[in-house]
């Protein structure tokens, strides 16, 4: 009795079997993130984070530039992909995977992943059009450029310069101009002392801090005469002369204003930067008038009334220069524009490109304060300055970058960014902590970037 | 039990060290609660309260806003994200529960040449770190184009997973044979078998073993943080993440979306704990 | 920790439960043929083919380049590798033995028939159910200094509080302490291995030493052998592969100052912030045989303290 009925359910159930696979695999087919199914005449932009005002700008450029370029069927962008590390692995995956965004923003220069064939060379494209090479500056094309090849393009960039509060200064009788403006960092570090306030072991105000921010020590480096890397000779320079002097001063001044005792400083407040402590949450000295003055991007011009100074007035001047300095520099973060290597509609890509350079980065500027480069742009000033401080500081205001836009120092130009960015840090770290003297630590450092840099050039 | 009773209600000396026992234990419970209770309690405070001095222990007022405030944000799509990581948790558990059962029949119940070799095959792979394998397969699900779905987060689970296989058949080792062999007498079918004999057999180990995957899906941050890549489609705990490195300052919102991703597995979790219980007691079987 | 099978030799078993064995065999191999799928496809090709990847230098766009062991030679004179063995091992010694003791001590406690039992042991699970992140979140608002409740507690009781993040001989502990909280798995794990000790063994033990000390050497340990070494294995695991907390807390650079850079840190940078991914899968592949080594060495020391129920009938 058992064997004839054996065999039949058997077949019956490997049916079944294949059944229930069959109805599984369908259900999941409703799955709710569909594939970036990509096709010839829709444009695909990929952006990384940054706050709900920057995806809608963008968003709403690039469907308004669709629009009027009948051959496209349709754009899409795609906001808040990460930040950082994130990001990049996301664009990485789908260059690797063969699935690319025709074209992305980028917050990570794009030296380094063009070095390794992610990116589309844009030279031949670029001597066809407008924005032709002559119209960047050096400075800001030189992130993107390796070997003769520009990998990228920085459309708009946040633009580095001295903030200071005005009303601080001339409650200590200083005059406030921007020409009064300390113009060397020993005057910067004698003002600072004015402002100085300890309780015990907590710091109440502060004039100026040390610079310890890895990702814009190429500015300050500059500003001594120095240079982090040598793109000319593919070498890097962390324990230069000029940058071991750099960060002795700026350990003597520690140790002369601020007890010698970073952590304090740290305990006491956010005094790194013109925000929040992110771990911490502290709120911003600067914004409640603990800072008189510190070094930041153009970008917290947009950021700055979120949430508001208790002041009203605060100006910006250029950098002071360094004792080996001659001259003042600046410096940026730019917004880098990219084609993918494998991107289904270069062409296309590099026509938004060309818009978003010129016509479209004036109203980016306009809405999201970042600074566009390119020098056929004329510049509007932003909403969010006239609305709070007129329209006459606004226009000052921009003014003032666009001179600084011209003496950016050359930096992100390393093929190998992140990994020198990294051991700065520690070596930054390392200094302030008194791990290590400057000079030990920048050595440590530069013998490992140079290792790294020498293994990722010998191809 | 019975004795323990007896006992504490005799001897004076085991009243007293029965108070020591709970002051102990209501310690330690209490050192446990704290970030939980620290989270909840942040959700409502705005983000100068969270850091404001001296300490408050409990939201005065209680801002009730912050709970609309989340729902309203178009930065932190809450309400999208949280369908995600339940559809996520849903059909891996579902998958797992599926394919795990068949595995775990068939290392359990059936005989067949080279069971034990894949059995401890199956061992191996349990101890085998994820990342091992992780850049392979990777740029293998890229090269489909499936990157950017959701495929290569559940369609696995639909194949087995080591640690539940592993789970199920303690469980399934359980299973009388007698019973098997008499409906195999009867002329069942070995599919019909497993689906009308042995699965009901086992359904508390089923119920288990798709708990413990809600719980693990729910709250997976690598996996999802890699293969997905926008907001809309992010799970609850990617979605956590990326809010926060955006918005470091926004304390209140982000405790906010904490504690509403962690309640629905609290609530599942008191619906349902004995079934952990076993869960966990029969994990460190050998 | 393999079992011993159901044999199938010796069975006196006829024609008929031959042929019905042969059809046995047949449903066996089909009923765990999605499983040996999985085996294949996502788990010996993806780890044939890290070892490969681990041999080339790779690019983004265009064919590797073989370079031999030229990754595991890089490996060996990068200071950051070695800065995180010495974290990720300092994490793993520290970290694994406090939390089986911390997490059997604490089964002791829950074995134990009160009207509060269930609410223990609910309360010491919650951890587990809160995703990592957020965890890590809400432990940086704890220990914040100044606004933090954990420093406050301290402070009332006259101890300075460290600065738990910043301070690079404290973070690690804090790190530590992190992958304490979650502690209710392992407890729970415990207590079942506790309530499987039959009452018989437990009583007997009561009558003839009363004394609570050698009933834990003497009988409890030896009983819950089995579930120590799970718990052992999977701890020793897991340590090695610490992420979330790290990153969260540390960043790519392990701050402050390569305290809490761990292993898998280091990894994921070089994936993915380096684009150095054969050096990323060189790494794995060592993580990988440490992993294997370090098991194959705690089963084979095992053999002389875990004691298996009904070993030697």
């Amino acid at each position: 009795m058992a064997y004839p009925t054996f065999a039949k359910p058997e077949t019956l159930n490997r049916r079944s079997f294949l059944l229930g696979t069959a109805a599984t695999a369908a259900a999941t087919m409703t799955l709710p993130g569909a594939a970036f199914a990509q096709a010839k005449g829709q444009l695909l932009l990929w952006l990384p984070g940054g706050s709900d005002l920057f995806c809608k700008v963008q968003t709403g450029m690039l469907t308004d530039w669709t629009a009027k370029h009948k051959e496209l069927a349709s754009a899409e962008t795609v906001c808040g992909l990460g930040q950082d590390t994130a990001f990049n692995q996301a664009l990485i995956g789908a260059i690797t995977g063969g699935n690319p965004p025709d074209m992305s923003l980028l917050w990570d220069a794009p030296v380094s992943l063009g070095t390794q064939g992610a990116f589309l060379a844009l030279d031949d494209m670029m001597a066809k059009s407008i924005i032709n090479i002559d119209t960047w500056p050096g400075g800001l094309l030189a992130s993107c450029q390796f070997k003769g090849k520009t990998y990228g393009l920085p459309v708009t960039a946040g633009i580095y310069s001295m903030w200071y509060n005005a009303e601080m200064f001339e409650a200590k009788g200083i005059k406030s101009d921007r020409a009064s403006f300390p113009k060397t960092w020993v005057e910067m570090r004698a003002l600072s002392k004015e402002f100085t306030v300890w309780d015990g072991d907590t710091l109440k105000v502060a004039g100026f801090m040390p610079h310890r921010e890895a990702e814009s020590l190429a500015i300050w480096s500059a500003l001594n005469g120095g240079k982090l890397y040598d793109s000319a000779n593919y070498k890097y320079t962390f324990d230069s002369e000029e940058n071991i002097e750099m960060f002795n001063f700026f350990v003597d001044w520690m140790n002369e204003e601020y007890k010698g005792d970073i952590n304090l400083v740290d305990r006491s407040g956010s005094f790194a930067s013109g925000y929040a402590n992110g771990t911490t949450g502290q709120p911003a000295a600067f914004r409640e008038s603990r800072l008189a003055g510190l070094h930041s991007g153009s970008w917290l011009m947009g950021d700055i009334y979120d949430p508001a100074p208790n002041f009203t007035r605060w100006d910006l001047a250029p950098h002071p220069v360094g004792p080996s300095g001659s001259a003042t520099v600046s410096g940026v973060w730019p917004n880098w524009f990219v084609i993918p290597a494998n991107s289904l509609n270069p062409q296309a890509a590099f026509d938004y490109l060309t818009y978003l350079s010129t016509e479209g980065a004036v109203t980016w500027f306009e809405n999201v304060p970042d600074i566009p480069t390119n020098s056929l742009v004329k510049l509007a000033p932003p909403k969010i300055l006239v609305d709070h401080r007129g329209e006459e500081f606004a226009k000052e205001t921009t003014a003032f970058y666009s001179e600084q836009a011209k003496i950016v120092t050359p930096m992100w130009d390393s093929p190998v960014q992140g990994f020198g960015n990294d051991q700065l840090k520690l070596a930054i770290e390392k200094i302030y902590t008194k791990a290590a003297t400057p000079k030990d630590a920048l050595a440590e450092a530069q013998v490992a970037s140079q290792a790294e840099l020498d293994r990722v050039l010998a191809g | 039990m019975t004795t323990d009773l007896i006992r504490r209600r005799t001897a004076p000396r085991h009243l007293v060290s029965s108070i020591i026992y709970h002051c102990v234990m209501l310690l330690f419970a209490a050192i446990f609660l704290l970030p939980f209770y620290w989270m909840v309690i942040s959700a409502f405070k705005s983000n100068i309260e969270i850091f404001s001095q001296p300490i408050a222990w409990f939201p005065d007022p209680i801002r009730w806003e912050n709970v609309s405030a989340l729902f309203a944000r178009t930065d932190f799509p809450f309400l999208r994200q949280f369908a995600n990581s339940v559809f996520y948790a849903g059909a891996v558990a579902f998958g797992t529960c599926f394919s795990c059962a068949l595995a775990a029949y068939s290392f359990a119940c059936l005989r067949w040449r080279g069971r034990n070799l894949v059995f401890a095959f199956t061992i191996c792979a349990l101890l085998i770190p994820p990342i091992v394998t992780f850049l392979p397969t990777y740029i293998g699900w890229s090269r489909l184009g499936l990157n950017g779905t959701y495929w290569p987060l559940i369609l696995p689970s639909f194949f087995g997973d080591a640690f539940y296989i592993f789970m199920l058949r303690q469980f399934f080792l359980s299973v009388p044979r007698e019973l098997m062999d008499a409906a195999r007498l009867d002329g069942a079918s070995e599919f019909r078998i497993w689906w009308q004999i042995v699965l009901p057999q086992v359904r508390v180990a089923l119920v288990i073993v798709a708990l413990f995957a809600i719980v693990y899906t729910w709250n997976e941050f690598f996996g999802p943080l890699i293969y997905l890549k926008t907001r809309e489609d992010f799970p609850l705990s990617v979605g956590l993440f990326t809010f926060r490195s955006q918005r470091a300052v926004e304390w209140s919102i982000s405790m906010m979306g904490a504690t509403f991703t962690a309640v629905p597995m609290v609530v599942l979790f008191l619906f349902t704990q004995r079934f952990f219980q076993q869960g966990l007691a029969t994990k460190g079987l050998k | 920790m393999v079992a011993e099978l159901p044999s199938s030799a010796g069975d006196p078993r006829g024609p008929r439960r031959k042929r019905a064995g042969r059809s046995e065999a047949r449903a066996g191999v089909l009923f765990a043929l999605p499983w040996m799928t999985a085996l294949v496809v996502f788990t010996f090709i993806p780890l044939v083919l890290t070892f490969v990847i681990a041999q080339a230098k790779f690019q983004i766009a265009g064919p590797p380049k073989w370079i031999g062991w030229g990754n595991y030679e890089a490996m060996w004179k990068d200071s950051a590798i070695w800065a995180s063995v010495r974290v990720t091992a300092t994490y793993a010694l520290v970290s694994v033995p406090i939390k089986l003791v911390l997490a059997l001590g604490l089964a002791m406690f829950l074995n134990r028939a009160t009207a509060l039992s269930g609410f223990y042991r609910t309360i010491f699970y919650l951890p587990f159910l809160m995703p990592a992140v957020a965890g890590s979140i809400v432990f940086m608002l704890l220990l914040t200094p100044g606004a933090g409740p954990v420093n406050l507690i301290l402070g009332a009781f006259g101890l300075d509080p460290p600065d738990w993040l910043k301070d690079p001989h404290v973070a690690l502990w804090t790190l530590i302490m992190l992958s304490l909280w979650p502690l209710g798995v392992e407890t729970l794990v415990f207590l079942g291995g506790l309530q499987n000790i039959p009452k018989e063994i437990s009583e007997a033990a009561d009558l003839d030493s009363p004394r609570a000390w050698h009933k834990l050497v003497w009988i409890t340990l030896p009983m819950i052998t089995p579930v120590i070494l799970f718990n052992m294995v999977i701890g020793i695991i897991s340590s090695f592969q610490v992420f979330t907390q790290a990153l969260v807390i540390g960043g790519t650079t392990g701050a402050p100052a390569e305290s809490t850079l761990m292993y898998m840190v280091v990894l994921y940078r070089a994936a993915f912030r380096y684009f150095n991914v054969g050096y990323a899968a060189a790494m794995a592949t060592v993580l990988f045989v440490t992993v294997l080594l370090l098991t194959l060495l705690i089963f084979r020391t095992a053999k002389s303290w875990v004691y298996y129920e009904g070993e030697g009938r």
